[in-house]
C-alpha cells in the first residue's frame, strides 16, 4: 500500500466526548492555536495508522450549521471548502435526538462520514438502547459504537474510517423534507447547479430558503438573480405552514431527527433518579446551590493560590539562589549585569508567576468544563454577571483574576461568542491581582489606612462594573443571552485533562516566554545604560504635573510592566527606604494615586502575552492602551479631588 | 391557554406555539433580538413549534430557567425565556 495522506475533522454537539476521541486518536501529537484571525481554538492532530498519515481536526462543539456564531462558520466552511477526506461525526447516544439534529445538516454538506455513537455506557444506564445497525441503515453511514472515556471502538472507528475513505467515500443518504418543501428544494437547486459555489447545489438552495445571511451575500455577488427566486419559494412555504421558512425547516429536521430517533431506541426509565440526576438538582437548587456553589469556588481559588504561592516561592529561592554561582562566572559587568537582569530575570518572572498558577488553573478549569458543573454555575450565577453585560460563565475568569490575571485572560475561551471573550478579557484586566494587593495593602494599607485600602477596591469594582457596562455597550455585535446545554454530570476523562493542560501550557510558553524577555531585557538595557532617570524626566509632565507623584515613580511604574509588585520594590530602592512614612514627597496622597494607577494603568507583561495569545497582537495592544490612558487620567482626576479634600 | 414560558409553574409542561422575537416585552421599548437571531438559536437548540417542554426550575433573582426539552436540560436566560409563547392546558 502507498503513503497516503488524509485529512479527517471530528464534528459534534459540545459535551459529547469528541476531545476524548481526539484525544485517544492522536495521543502526543498534538497542535494547538487559533483558527486564523479568530479566538476560537483550533486543535490538529497527526496519527499514522496502516501506513496511512491522517490528520485529524478537532472542530468546535456546536449544535447547528447556521450564522449565528462563529464556530459554526468555521466549522461550514471548513468541511465545505476544506474538504476532508472524512468527517467522523461524534454523537451523544444519550441526548440522541438533539445530536441527530446536527447529523442530518452535516449530512447535507455531502461529505463522507461516519459516526461515532459515543458514551453508550452512559446511555445504557439511562436506560436507553440505541440499535447502531438499524441507524446505520437509516442514515446509511457507517455506525460505530464507543465509549471513548475507556477506549472502547475507537480502534474499530479509525478502522472504519480509513476502510470508508478508502472505498472512496460514499455519500451520506439524503434525508427528505415535506413534499412541498422538496420541490421548492429542488427546482432551486437546478438554477445554483449553474453557478460555481463552493457548497453542494442542494445545501445552497436549503440554506437560501431559510434565508442564511451568508450565503445570501454570497450568492448576491456571483449571481442576483437565484435571490428572488428563492424569496419566492420561501414565501410560498411561509403561506403553507404559517411560520418562518427558517422555523420550517429546523422543525422538519428535527422532525426527522426525532423520528430517528424514537426508531433506533429502546427506552426504559430508570427506576430511581440516578445519582447524577439528584447531584444535578441539589447543585442548581435555588437555596442550596449557593452556598455549595460558594464553597467548591472558595476552595478551588484558594487551593490554586495557595499551591501557586507556594511553588512559586520554592521556585524563585531555588532560581535566586543561582544569582552568586552566575556572577562567578561572569563577572559584575555590563554585559553578566544584562544576561541575568534581563535573560535570566525574564525568565525566573514567567516561571515564578505565570507556571505555578497557570498549571492547576487549566486542570481544574478542565475538570470543571468537562465534568458539567462549569454549565451549572453559569445557571445559578448568570443574573449577576449580566449587571456588567457578560453571563454566568464569565464568574470563573473574574474569581480567577483576583490571584493572576494570566489564567483569567486564558480563561475567557470559556466563553461562547468572540464578543464575550473580548468583553470578559477586557474586564479580567481590570480585577486587581494577588500582585496588586500586595501593593494596596502594603503601602495603602500601611502607611494610610486600612478603610483607605478598602476604598480603593471598592472604587476599583465601581470602575469595573462601569467600564464593563460601557464596552458592552460599546461593542458592535450580539448582546449577551444565555441558550445552554446542561448536559448530564459524568466523571471527566483525566488523560484528557492532563493533555489538554499539557498542550495549552506548552503553547502558553512559546507565546509569552519570548516577550516577557524581550521586555526585561529592554528595561534592564535601559537600567545599564542609565536612561532611567531621563525616561523619568520625560515621563514627568505625566507623573509630576499630572498626577502630583515624585519623578522616580515613573521609573517604578516601568519596572511594574514586569511584574506589578516590582513598583513597590523599586519605589523603596528608588526612595533610600522602606519606610515610606518618613519621605515628605510622598505622602498619603500620593500613596494612593500611585497606588490606583497601579491598579489600574497596564496589564503585567505575562498578561499582555495571554491576551496576544488569546486574542491577537491588535486587541491586546488596544487593551493595553486604553488602560493606561483610563489609569493616568484617573489618577489626575483622583489626585485633584484628594488635594481639594484635604 | 395559551402563555410565556416564565410564567409557567415549576414542573408544568406545555406547547410551543411561536417565539415572539421582536416584539415588545413588558412595555420594554427594546425590538430587541431580531437582529441576533435569538429565535433561529432557540429554534436550532429544539424550541420548534410543536415542541413539548418542561420548565423544571428557574435561577433565583430572575435567573435563567431551566428546562426540559427533546430530551435534554437546556438553560435559557430570563429574557429570552419571556418570548417563547406556550399552549397550556390548566
Amino acid at each position: 500500500m502507498t503513503e497516503s495522506k488524509f485529512i479527517v475533522a471530528l464534528a459534534g454537539n459540545a459535551n459529547v466526548g469528541k476531545s476524548v476521541i481526539f484525544n485517544h486518536l492522536t495521543g502526543l501529537h498534538q497542535h494547538i492555536g487559533n483558527w486564523p484571525g479568530k479566538t476560537v481554538e483550533k486543535a490538529e492532530g497527526t496519527l499514522h495508522f496502516r501506513g496511512h498519515t491522517i490528520d485529524i481536526i478537532d472542530l468546535p462543539g456546536i449544535y447547528s450549521l447556521s450564522t449565528f456564531s462563529i464556530e459554526e462558520l468555521i466549522s461550514r466552511e471548513y468541511i465545505a471548502v476544506q474538504t476532508p477526506d472524512l468527517v467522523i461525526n461524534v454523537v451523544d447516544a444519550s441526548v440522541l435526538e438533539r445530536n441527530l439534529f446536527f447529523t442530518l445538516q452535516l449530512m447535507e454538506l455531502e461529505t463522507p462520514m461516519v459516526v461515532a455513537l459515543n458514551q453508550v455506557d452512559m446511555a445504557k444506564k439511562k436506560g436507553i438502547k440505541v440499535d447502531y445497525k438499524k441507524l446505520e441503515k437509516t442514515l446509511g453511514v457507517p455506525v460505530i459504537p464507543t465509549v471513548a472515556t475507556r477506549g472502547t471502538g475507537v480502534y474499530e472507528l479509525l478502522q472504519k474510517s480509513v476502510e470508508t475513505i478508502e472505498k472512496g467515500g460514499k455519500k451520506p443518504h439524503r434525508m427528505k423534507y415535506g413534499e412541498e418543501i422538496e420541490k421548492r428544494i429542488e427546482s432551486l437547486s437546478e438554477i445554483v447547479k449553474e453557478i460555481r459555489y463552493p457548497y453542494p447545489a442542494r445545501w445552497t438552495a436549503i440554506k437560501l430558503l431559510e434565508k442564511d445571511e451568508q450565503v445570501e451575500r454570497e450568492i448576491r455577488k456571483i449571481s442576483p438573480k437565484i435571490l428572488p427566486a428563492a424569496g419566492k419559494s420561501a414565501k410560498e412555504i411561509e403561506n403553507i405552514h404559517g411560520h418562518s421558512c427558517s422555523t420550517v425547516i429546523t422543525s422538519e429536521r428535527y422532525e426527522i431527527a426525532g423520528c430517528i430517533a424514537r426508531k433506533v431506541q429502546h427506552i426504559a426509565p430508570p427506576t430511581r433518579p440516578p445519582m447524577r440526576e439528584r447531584l444535578h438538582a441539589l447543585t442548581t437548587h435555588k437555596i442550596l446551590g449557593y452556598p455549595i456553589m460558594a464553597i467548591a469556588l472558595l476552595s478551588i481559588f484558594i487551593s490554586i493560590f495557595t499551591f501557586g504561592d507556594y511553588t512559586s516561592g520554592l521556585l524563585s529561592d531555588l532560581l535566586y539562589g543561582l544569582e552568586p554561582i552566575f556572577e562567578n562566572i561572569f563577572g559584575p559587568g555590563i554585559v553578566g549585569k544584562l544576561i541575568w537582569g534581563g535573560v535570566i530575570e525574564g525568565i525566573i518572572a514567567g516561571v515564578t508567576i505565570a507556571l505555578p498558577y497557570i498549571i492547576p488553573f487549566y486542570l481544574i478549569l478542565y475538570l470543571l468544563e468537562d465534568s458539567g458543573y462549569l454549565s451549572r454555575i453559569a445557571f445559578l450565577l448568570d443574573n449577576v454577571m449580566h449587571k456588567i453585560g457578560l453571563h454566568g460563565k464569565a464568574f470563573i475568569p473574574v474569581m480567577l483574576s483576583l490571584g493572576c490575571n494570566v489564567p483569567g485572560c486564558l480563561g475567557c475561551r470559556i466563553m461562547e461568542t468572540e464578543r464575550e471573550r473580548l468583553l470578559t478579557a477586557f474586564v479580567v484586566t481590570l480585577v486587581p491581582c494577588a500582585a496588586t494587593t500586595v501593593i494596596v495593602l502594603g503601602l495603602v494599607g500601611t502607611f494610610v489606612s486600612v478603610q483607605w485600602a478598602l476604598a480603593l477596591y471598592i472604587i476599583d469594582l465601581l470602575i469595573i462594573f462601569f467600564l464593563g457596562r460601557l464596552a458592552f455597550k460599546a461593542l458592535p455585535g450580539e448582546p449577551t443571552a444565555l441558550i445552554m446545554e446542561m448536559s448530564d454530570y459524568r466523571v471527566p476523562h483525566l488523560e484528557t485533562v492532563l493533555k489538554q493542560t499539557w498542550f495549552r501550557l506548552m503553547e502558553f510558553i512559546k507565546m509569552a516566554f519570548p516577550l516577557i524577555i524581550v521586555g526585561s531585557l529592554l528595561i534592564k538595557l535601559a537600567e545599564v545604560m542609565e536612561l532611567l532617570n531621563p525616561i523619568a524626566g520625560v515621563l514627568s509632565p505625566m507623573t509630576v504635573t499630572w498626577l502630583g507623584l515624585p519623578a522616580i515613580t515613573g521609573i517604578a511604574l516601568i519596572f511594574g510592566v514586569l511584574r506589578k509588585e516590582l513598583t513597590l520594590i523599586m519605589l523603596a530602592t528608588l526612595l533610600g527606604t522602606a519606610d515610606f512614612a518618613q519621605v515628605p514627597s510622598f505622602g498619603p496622597v500620593q500613596m494612593i494615586v500611585f497606588t490606583l494607577v497601579t491598579m489600574l494603568y497596564i496589564p503585567c507583561v505575562a498578561t499582555i502575552a495571554a491576551l496576544v495569545r488569546e486574542f491577537g497582537w491588535k486587541k491586546a495592544l488596544f487593551i493595553t492602551v486604553f488602560e493606561i490612558v483610563f489609569a493616568i487620567l484617573v489618577g489626575g482626576i483622583a489626585f485633584r479631588l484628594l488635594i481639594l479634600a484635604q | 391557554m395559551e402563555l410565556r414560558l416564565t410564567d409557567l409553574r415549576d414542573g408544568e409542561s406545555g406547547v410551543v406555539t411561536s417565539i415572539k422575537i421582536g416584539h415588545r416585552v413588558h412595555g420594554e421599548h427594546r425590538r430587541a433580538g431580531r437582529r441576533w437571531g435569538f429565535r433561529h438559536r432557540l429554534e436550532d437548540m429544539g424550541l420548534t413549534p410543536g415542541t413539548r417542554v418542561t420548565v423544571v426550575k428557574s435561577a433565583p433573582f430572575r435567573g435563567p430557567l431551566e428546562v426540559y426539552v427533546r430530551g435534554s436540560r437546556l438553560a435559557i436566560g430570563k429574557r429570552m425565556a419571556e418570548r417563547i409563547f406556550v399552549e397550556v392546558k390548566r
